[in-house]
């Protein structure tokens, strides 16, 4: 018998059957990998693992045992532990103490800081967590941070440890640091299960991989028997592949759009921006960027290098230092969000739970948050209830939003259907400049080639796109011009086809010729 | 997306906001229930017949006419500080200075009222809570500006200016406005004209539970039905997400700290007008405080504070019985109350905590 068995697990909420009779079989010592659609249950199985949700029915059984997980503590317990997406850690407390936290070593009721020290340097050394113990959490990368939450759990002694979209936050490099971690842990003999959208960590990590849809199991097997066209056919359905994103042409895999057919005036024109940070670093240090309509600028770079930064200057959140953006031709410096919001400016936010929602609002009072007061959603203050409706329904159908309906609260839907929530909301009409900040992030294969086509679709309506994504592969795929910021500065800049993963990859590490691959600006 | 069958069954759009409601109204029950357990442990554990002083308090406030109007009179202020407080903390702005509020519209309402005798009936009404709205609003505008520009913490500037505006008021029905020939310190009566209907007498339930009745119902529109309500709600839910969409934030913080003044003014105000009929010197038991309470109680919304303010309601003008006919003090009350705010903030703390974990 398996070592941790899921069997015949149900769970309902409300009118949505996320789980229905979901048996699971993991092998010890391996990587089971969990695919699937968004909204297939595959958070909603990993919280009942991990007694964040109780199931309707049905059993977990490990090493032949049958468990009862009421809570995180009983699964702790039973040397279950989860890696949360949103990490729970306190910034002002060193790497030992956020470990410790909860679980201290103690000596006649005080905290041995000593014992607490040298168990977590034990603990990081053995598995090989590059981590200083000392240093407090608030000073730690993205990457560094997981690392801590994933030594939380070493350090209660873990043996199942469960990773929904970990890699999600991460750069490249992060996530090629934690493929390597999660390797050692295999071979250490511990378990892991593994949510993820990309087919290449499945290849890259997992013995075994399950697919789900609409809460159901569609298919099991050894990832030695796998293909990535198997794959996409059990996650997406009958329809199979042919389904993937519609008529477009230019939504197949490998996705290759001509340059724009038509490249317009410059609508967005920034001009020696400087940002600094509220610590005093400054983000960008003079930034140069024009983006026409009809054409994707995307903007390559590793995490940090002033991405952040960008964004929030152009959609009016962050002061500018120095500097001057126009839209259109005339200067937004001192319009507020709202105003360019009016002027066409919208953004698809880098994380959707703190900028690109207010998850116990419901799903029309979210898409319609920043156009309230425009006809037809309101007259003279008062809200158009049927005209919101039939909006939030439009816009939900047209986005294949899975839920009850407009009034659920935001908070209830999966990671990638609410993605696609604020993507529908951007995605608006009179839209001139669309700052799409990791667009995809989260959504399932057909959903991610949906967002695609809708960037190129605005982008052949004469919309300007300033495609801002850690997915390297994605702005290859869809920009018209690839720029590098390395920095604070725009280090690098390409036209489409001298854009390679190579050229563009030796820009965002640093080593470059100074503009030197510049050929045509805007 | 080209493929039809991935709507789910659509349930009746009332379907959530049942469930939602069913939630609030079981969370809120069983937050009573264990009020009331808490309060029964403390009687029975000073040797107090349990049964019989709940017995006794449900009687004096359910049992009459009168008594049952008694309640609804201690209820309406109660309603207005949970609808006022409700204003600003559905944005996420902790105001807890509609005290302050109170006392000053209280103060502005009683002046109006013995100052402009001159006027009709329904002006002078009209005149008087009008002042005591826009008073109790200027009173909270700046701690409002300072939480909106400033970033001064308003759980402070509003707590402090509670204080002073006791002190403030005090002073004023002490010496420039005493009234002449009395004992205590109060200013002279509104003028005969000023003092709103008796709804049942000979209790001193009056017109101004009508205001707070109409003040919810146009609290729960506002909140509902207008874009205001989604602005707040908006602000409330996630103020970072707010200002990615826009709204201007420190405007809207603002507008609901001046809104919870004015319902606050109201809240003295219609005090003044229909039962005391002057201003008295520290004539509030705390109803800007236990508007808190209340609204936290309800979530916050208008139709939950309404019936929470009559359970409130009920509390206090049963408990001002045992006093007299039992060995119970009214503190029982207070005991209740603070086993209520107990459970509330723990039931506050636990979903976050659970928010945060998910
Ligand atoms: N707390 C909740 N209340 C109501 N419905 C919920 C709740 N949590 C999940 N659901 C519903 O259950 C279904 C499964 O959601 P789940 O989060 O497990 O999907 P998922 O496979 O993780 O998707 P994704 O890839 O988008 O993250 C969805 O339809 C979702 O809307
Ligand atoms: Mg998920």
């Amino acid at each position: 018998m398996a070592y941790l068995v899921l069997q015949e697990i149900s769970k309902r909420f409300g009118s949505v059957q996320a789980l229905s009779r979901v048996t699971l079989e993991v092998e010890r010592g391996a990587v089971h990998a969990i695919v699937g659609e968004n909204g297939a249950g595959k958070s909603t199985l990993m919280k009942i693992l991990y007694g964040l949700e109780q199931p309707d029915s049905g059993q977990i059984l490990l090493d032949g045992r049958r468990l009862t997980i009421a809570s995180p503590r009983d699964a702790m317990r039973h040397g279950i532990g989860m890696v949360h997406q949103k990490f729970q850690l306190i910034p002002s407390f060193t790497v030992v103490e956020n470990i410790v936290l909860g679980d201290e070593p103690a000596r006649a009721g005080w905290l041995d800081r000593k014992a607490a020290r040298r168990q977590v340097a034990e603990l990081l050394e053995r598995y090989g967590l590059e981590l200083d113990p000392d240093r407090p959490v608030r000073d730690l990368s993205v990457g560094e941070r997981q690392r801590v939450e994933i030594a939380k759990l070493l350090y209660r002694q873990a043996e199942v440890l469960i990773f929904d979209e970990a890699t999600a936050a991460l750069t490249p490099e992060e996530a090629e640091g934690l493929f390597r971690i999660l390797e050692q842990f295999v071979a250490g003999g511990k378990t892991i299960l593994y949510i993820t959208h990309k087919f290449s960590e499945v290849f890259r990590l997992a013995r075994h991989v399950t697919v789900l849809r609409r809460g159901r199991v569609v298919s099991s097997m050894p990832v030695a028997e796998a293909t990535p066209e198997r794959l996409a056919r059990d996650i997406v359905g009958a329809g199979g592949l042919p389904d993937l994103g519609g008529p477009a042409p230019s939504s197949a895999p490998g996705l290759g759009p001509s340059t724009s057919p038509d490249p317009g005036p410059v609508i967005l024109d920034c001009q020696g921006l400087w940002v600094v940070r509220p610590d005093g670093v400054p983000a960008l240090r003079g930034v140069d960027l024009a983006v026409r309509g009809g054409e994707i600028v995307g903007v390559a770079g590793v995490e940090g290098n002033g991405q952040a930064e960008l964004a929030a200057a152009v959609v009016g959140l962050t002061p500018v230092q120095a500097g001057s953006i126009r839209l259109d031709g005339v200067p937004v410096d001192g319009a507020s969000v709202k105003e360019r919001r009016r002027r066409g400016i919208g953004w698809i936010p880098p994380d959707r739970y703190t900028l690109g929602s207010a998850l116990a609002s419901s799903l029309w009072d979210n898409l319609i948050a920043g156009e309230v007061d425009l006809p037809p959603f309101s007259a003279f203050g008062v809200l158009r209830m049927q005209a919101i409706r039939r909006h939030a329904r439009q816009r939900m159908e047209t986005f294949d939003v899975r839920a009850p309906g407009p009034e659920v609260p935001a908070g209830s839907l999966s990671g990638g259907n609410l993605q696609k929530v604020i993507v529908a909301r951007e995605v608006r009409d009179g839209l001139r400049l669309l700052v799409a900040s990791n667009p995809t992030s989260g959504l399932d294969i057909r959903a991610t080639a949906f967002v695609r086509e809708q960037l190129l679709h605005l982008r052949n309506r004469g919309v300007a796109v300033l495609l801002i994504s850690t997915d390297l592969d994605e702005v290859l795929q869809l920009s018209d011009r690839v720029l590098v910021l390395h920095r604070g500065e725009v280090v690098a800049q390409f036209p489409r086809g001298a854009a390679t993963r190579e050229t563009v990859g030796r820009a965002m590490a640093g080593s470059h010729e100074p503009l030197a691959e510049v050929s045509s600006r805007g | 997306m080209a493929e039809p069958t991935a709507s789910p069954p659509a349930p009746s759009p009332s379907h959530w906001r049942t469930q939602l409601a069913l939630a609030t109204a079981w969370s809120t029950g069983v937050t009573f229930a264990g009020a009331l357990a808490l309060t029964a442990l403390v009687l029975w554990l000073t040797g107090q017949p349990v049964f019989g002083t709940f017995a006794l308090m449900l009687r004096t406030a359910l049992g009459s006419k009168v008594g049952l109007a008694d309640t609804l009179l201690q209820a309406t202020p109660l309603i207005l500080c949970g609808l006022a407080c409700a204003v600003s903390f559905r944005a996420g702005v902790f105001n807890v200075g509609v005290e302050g509020a109170l006392y000053l519209g209280a103060f502005a309402a009683a002046w109006t009222g013995f100052t402009f005798v001159g006027l009709g009936r329904l002006p002078l009404i009209a005149a008087c809570l009008v002042a005591a709205a826009v008073v109790g609003a200027l009173w909270l505008a700046v701690p409002a500006a300072l939480k909106a520009y400033l970033d001064v913490d308003e759980v402070v500037s509003t707590l402090m200016l509670n204080y002073v505006a006791l002190s403030v008021t005090s002073y004023l029905v002490n010496y420039p406005f005493r009234a002449p020939g009395l004992a205590n310190s109060m200013s002279p009566a509104v003028a005969e004209q000023a003092r709103l209907t008796r709804l049942l007498p000979p209790s001193q339930l009056n017109a101004s539970l009508i205001l707070a009745l109409l003040l919810t119902l146009a609290v729960a529109w506002m909140f509902g039905r207008t874009r205001l309500g989604v602005s707040i709600r908006t602000l409330g839910n996630n103020p970072r997400f707010a200002r990615v969409m826009g709204i201007p934030v420190p405007r809207l913080m603002v507008l609901t700290m001046l809104l919870s003044g004015a319902i606050g003014g109201l809240a003295g105000g219609s005090q003044v007008l229909g039962v005391n009929y002057r201003f008295i010197d520290g004539f509030s038991p705390g109803w800007g405080f236990d508007g808190i309470t209340i609204t936290l109680l309800a979530r916050h919304n208008p139709w939950g504070i309404l019936v929470t303010a009559l359970v409130f309601g009920m509390l206090r003008n049963g408990g001002g019985m045992i006093q007299v006919f039992s060995k119970v003090p009214i503190s029982i009350v207070d005991i209740l109350q603070a086993a209520v705010i107990l459970l509330v903030t723990a039931q506050v703390a636990v979903p976050s905590l659970r928010r945060a974990t998910s």
